[in-house]
């Protein structure tokens, strides 16, 4: 039996490190219990077909769109997540150990906060320097003294854990500004059982999303019940996260906001929806405290609310996690929390931190210049982990004599400012690398949320896999990879999902708010895309021309080439960047709305994006780029249908519409005035029809060949053609009927005004009166009804 | 002293503006033993749509407006009758400098006067090696840290030239010691970027000063506008004390306080977030009349 040859196999050829803890085999190399069935189970399918099946993982992430943007001196980049095909596996039992120790550290930290931002007993009992407090740029003082709307600062953090050789956990950090990472979480959980559905569905997994339903409920329980009165506020699209950011606002159902939706009156914290302001009371925060209000904090965020200091001091708005708890980050604090922790709640920390010593001391001083070779020395009022900062932090024993002297130097002119910090030497967890599996050092972040009922911690996480074998805790920088965590049972466990049975409840939920920039990217993603639908159909009438004649002074082509040069699309390369251009501001414009793009959709647009970059590096005119656009109208009607029928029309479908419509109507009359002129060379009509995409209705329909006014008559009057103007105008009349505010007391909008001038006016012309100028003037007032939408609801 | 202070900040907008959020601090404060506020008002032009007061952290006063409509002007009058009689410190109770730091790791608080707000860098005077070297000079064997800052108050008043076109409100510590040039902004920032180089804590404090003097006595430098000056932390006994290096003094009646803060940021008369498209143009008028 197969199965039976290949046992073994894995094992055999994994070389744990020496003096090192390894989290699947024990110090003889047999499987550690909890990961016996699995690892048996890995083996039975033997290397190649891991491979193939974690191949399949890495295309579920890529077809997800799942990416994380990496800063480096050539700017930023979209990365693959960089995914460990192997989980790590942790027993229950030691993950109740775990959570407990926890939960302990999870309500100090809240103590401690509640403390620095309350009446500083801390301090005044000498427990904790009051300059790590005072000189810390994480302390906010315009929220010194507010309670909490809700009453807590914390409701969800994250930890860092490492595990020393004599098997102990330690906790290497804290997070608790905005702590990141829940999201990838999730994904490394559906891309693993993606890949080992067999064996997660044996290996008795506990399940994840109960803890995301729990923390979910608990917002909308802040928020008295209303979802929509709760939403995450992410820095936007540049940041390095913002993918879990849209990620988890879809999964949970929040809106996604960014700091210029929100508007502070009267102390409430209001979006600005295209249903005019709406009161928020809880956000989730994803950006630092710092940046969130301009007026009270740091003065050049771009990116925040100026009066969210004075709404949570007036407690009208809780903040999740509250302004000014990244301050508990502080590196510094880690030397004062044992004594904290006996102090507050006389007890000892039942999961140690990481050795640390405060070099504002004189004895922890001398301490940490004493065993340098032991040592990490860092920033103490750094909120980084030491092992992913900035290299700001310095490994001792890495240090010649001369630089040894030199920080001792430091460190004796500047004590407060530096901690030392013990190397830790990491556990190792297997990696699959060239069909075998490698041992890895690795640490562990477990996320905690709170609930009505106290703390849950999210049984599972992610483990990050350091990318060498090094296993000091500093060489986990860069270029690692992220593996799934699963906390294993010896009993099944049960199944769960975001979607419970039973307690269903069928009541609709009212359709959600839309924010106004929400709106407006909608509008532009639906112009983008019908922008350059459009010139990718001149450029295809273009190309079949010049490969029929290969004449490229045919005088047709030549006023092709003038006609479309103002529109900053140039002929003389076969994928003009205009046309690359239109479609990347697609993407962008879909990117600041993740939350509200299906992975469908998401990965049509970036199909797109991707090949029309492509094309244009290989495309020539003529025959080939003919066949490149009749790829590209394809892909572009295959998004289109996916908006037209996967799409719910909620309110950003009708922005997005509208923006599609508008777009159609201006460039389809634009053409008609252009290719209908007086002095238009042989062919023009023709090839408007081809760019109207008419050609056989217009046989059907006018028995002769193409005349000046029957083309005219169809692309601009005829109600029923869908490429027609009239047609976009009717069905923008619609859209815009069905808008917030469309109608009161019997008054239309002004948009809803326009809307009716401009059909009416169009339903009542005949083909004779659209010449150039009037097509033209079409154009214009079809282009200032945006002017006239946007007013009334992206102001 | 008793001081009438009139106050007006204008602004013209090229263009409309949207709305906005400002803070302001010009309204003087109540110091025990030192200022009284017999009353003071503070009116705002265009009529805002909100309008609240609060203490923020260092006891400052705020009015906090907001505008929802557009404007294209915004004015701000504060008026106030204060009473000033700062008492001029007898003897030199002060530590030397070698002493202050163990005093300072002695003082478990952090209430808005506690002297560790005002140790680390900050927006406008950041810890800079040349600084701080510029303010060793200043130390002597045994010098008290009063004795300390009047010296460095005095070299800054000397080396340094008033020029109200060298420098911005943006100005920072170092650019301004770089240029040794500048107004009381300035002044105070290199002094403060100095002391807490050496480790003394340093703050600054903002306020207005007599615009016509005593008979007999010299005209002082920043009259005209809103002032500025240092307070020092000069140990447990001696407390806070309190320089005007652009006039190379100790501040004393003359000297009537607004705001304390780390720098000029924290008691920026006027902060807000508008949303502006065109320019904008200001100008401030300070007229402070001695009653008696």
């Amino acid at each position: 039996m197969p199965a039976k040859r290949e046992a073994g196999r894995l094992l055999d050829s994994y070389r744990p490190l020496r003096g090192v803890f390894d989290e699947m085999v024990d110090e003889q190399g047999r499987p550690r219990a909890s990961w016996r069935r699995f690892i048996a189970a890995l083996d039975a399918l033997g290397p190649d077909e891991l491979k193939r099946r974690f191949a399949r993982a890495d295309q579920y992430l890529r077809d997800a769109g799942v990416y994380y943007r990496l800063y480096d001196k050539d700017g930023a980049k979209e990365r693959e997540w960089p995914l460990a095909y192997v989980p790590m596996l942790v027993d229950e039992d030691e993950w109740a150990t775990i959570s407990a120790g926890l939960i302990q550290r999870a309500e100090l930290f809240e103590a401690i906060a509640a403390d620095i931002y309350g009446d500083n007993r801390l301090v005044a009992q000498g427990l904790l320097p009051p300059s790590l407090v005072a000189s810390s740029p994480e302390y906010l003082r315009p929220v010194a003294g507010a309670v909490p709307a809700g009453g807590h600062f914390l409701h969800f953090c994250a930890f860092e854990l490492g595990r020393g050789p004599d098997g102990g956990w330690w906790v290497l950090g804290d997070r608790m500004q905005a702590p990141s990472g829940a999201g990838f979480a999730l994904e490394n959980r559906v891309a693993t059982t993606r890949a080992l559905s067999d064996i997660y569905a044996e290996t008795h997994v506990h399940r994840v999303a109960g803890f995301f339903r729990g923390f979910r409920d608990t917002l909308v329980g802040m928020a008295g019940g209303q979802s929509g009165a709760v939403a995450i506020l992410t820095p936007g699209p540049l940041n390095d996260t913002y993918f879990e950011h849209a990620y988890i606002a879809r999964y949970l159902g929040f809106m996604l906001l960014e700091g210029e939706d929100l508007t502070v009156a009267n102390g409430q914290v209001m979006v600005r929806t295209v249903a005019g302001l709406k009161p928020v009371s809880v956000l989730w925060r994803r950006l630092d405290a710092a940046f969130a209000d301009p007026l009270e904090f740091r003065p050049e965020s771009r990116i925040g609310t100026p009066g969210l200091a004075e709404a949570v001091r007036r407690g009208s708005v809780s903040v999740v996690n509250a302004l000014g708890v990244g301050i508990l980050e502080t590196r510094a604090f880690l030397a004062f929390l044992p004594r904290i922790a006996r102090a507050l709640r006389g007890e000892d920390l039942a999961l140690p931190g990481i050795a640390t010593w405060w070099c504002g001391q004189e004895a922890e001083r001398r301490h940490v210049l004493e065993h340098l070779d032991r040592m990490v020395v860092g920033p103490a009022l750094s909120t980084g982990l030491s092992f992913e900062d900035d290299g700001s932090s310095i490994l001792g024993a890495g240090l010649g004599p001369q630089e040894r002297r030199a920080l001792a130097g430091r460190i004796d002119a500047d004590g407060g400012g530096f901690v030392g910090q013990e190397a830790v030497t990491l556990s190792t967890t297997p990696v699959f690398i060239d069909g075998r599996l490698e041992a890895r050092p690795a640490s562990l972040r477990i996320y905690l949320a709170r609930t009505a009922g106290g703390w849950t911690v999210m049984p599972g996480g992610f483990a990050r896999v350091g990318a060498s074998a090094d296993p000091t805790a500093i060489a986990m920088q860069r270029g690692g990879r992220a593996a799934d965590v699963w906390v294993v049972s010896a009993k099944p466990v049960p199944r769960d999902t975001l979607m419970q049975d039973g307690a269903e409840n069928l009541r609709r939920s009212p359709p959600g708010t839309l924010p106004s920039r929400a709106a407006e990217n909608l509008v532009w993603l639906g112009r983008y895309i019908e922008r350059a639908e459009d010139a990718v159909r001149i450029l295809r009438a273009y190309h079949v021309r010049l490969a029929e004649s290969s004449d490229p002074d045919m005088p047709l082509l030549a006023e092709v080439r003038r006609y479309m040069k103002p529109f900053g699309i140039d002929i003389e390369s076969a994928i003009p960047d205009g046309l690359a251009g239109s479609l990347d501001s697609a993407a962008y414009s879909a990117n600041q709305i993740r939350d509200r793009f299906s992975p469908d959709g998401w990965l049509a647009l970036r199909d797109l994006s991707n090949t029309v970059h492509r094309f244009a590096r290989n495309v020539t005119a003529g025959d080939d780029a003919t066949r490149a656009m009749t790829v590209l109208l394809r892909k572009l009607a295959g998004f289109s249908g996916l908006l037209q029928e996967n799409m719910y029309r909620s309110t950003g479908w009708r922005f997005l519409e509208i923006g599609r419509r508008l777009e159609r109507g201006i460039q389809i009359a634009r053409s008609l005035a252009w290719l209908t002129g007086r002095k238009m060379p042989e062919g023009a009509l023709d090839m408007m029809l081809e760019i109207g995409d008419s050609v056989l209705t217009h046989r059907r329909q006018y028995a002769v060949g193409s005349g000046r006014l029957s083309l005219i008559d169809l692309l601009a009057l005829e109600p029923l053609n869908p490429r027609s103007v009239l047609f976009q105008l009717a069905r923008l009349k619609e859209e815009i009927a069905h808008l917030p505010h469309a109608a009161e007391n019997g008054q239309l909008s002004a948009a809803g005004k326009e809307i009716l001038r401009l059909h009416t006016g169009l339903a009542i012309k005949e083909a004779k009166d659209l010449g150039p100028d009037a097509l033209n003037r079409l154009a214009n007032e079809i282009g200032d009804l945006y002017t006239a939408v946007a007013r009334s609801y992206f102001a | 002293m008793l001081y009438d202070i009139k106050l007006l900040m204008h602004y013209d907008y090229a263009l409309p503006v949207g709305g906005g959020r400002h803070h302001l601090r010009v309204l003087p404060l109540n110091l025990d033993g030192a200022q009284r506020v017999v009353a003071s008002s503070l009116s705002v032009s265009p009529s805002p749509a909100e309008r609240s007061d609060f203490t923020d952290f260092f006891g400052n006063a705020v009015t906090a407006v907001a505008f929802r409509d557009a404007h294209d002007s915004f004015e701000t009058r504060m008026t106030a009758r204060v009473s000033v009689s700062r008492p001029e410190p007898d003897f030199d109770v002060s530590p030397p400098l070698t002493v202050l730091g163990g005093e300072l790791a002695r003082t478990w608080s952090l209430d808005r006067a506690s002297p560790h707000h005002f140790t680390a860098s900050s927006d406008h005077a950041s810890l800079a090696t040349d600084i701080t070297a510029y303010a060793r000079e200043s130390l002597a064997p045994a010098r008290s840290v009063a004795a300390l800052a009047m010296d460095l108050c005095l070299r800054i008043h000397r080396d340094f030239d008033y020029d109200g076109d060298a420098t911005t409100v943006a100005t920072t510590a170092g650019e301004a010691f770089s240029l040794k040039r500048g107004v009381c902004q300035d002044f105070s920032h290199v002094m403060i970027a100095g002391l807490r180089g050496l480790g003394v804590p340093a703050a600054y404090v903002s306020g207005f000063l007599r615009t016509i003097p005593p008979p007999g006595k010299p005209r002082l430098e920043g009259a005209d506008a809103m002032h500025a000056w240092v307070r020092v932390w000069c140990g447990r006994e001696a407390g806070w004390q309190e320089f005007d290096p652009t006039n190379g003094m100790r501040a004393g009646s003359d000297h009537i306080t607004v705001g304390h803060g780390r720098d000029y940021s924290d008691v920026a008369p006027i902060v807000g977030v508008l949303k502006i498209t065109g320019a904008q143009a200001g100008d401030q008028s300070v007229d402070v009349v001695a009653l008696e």
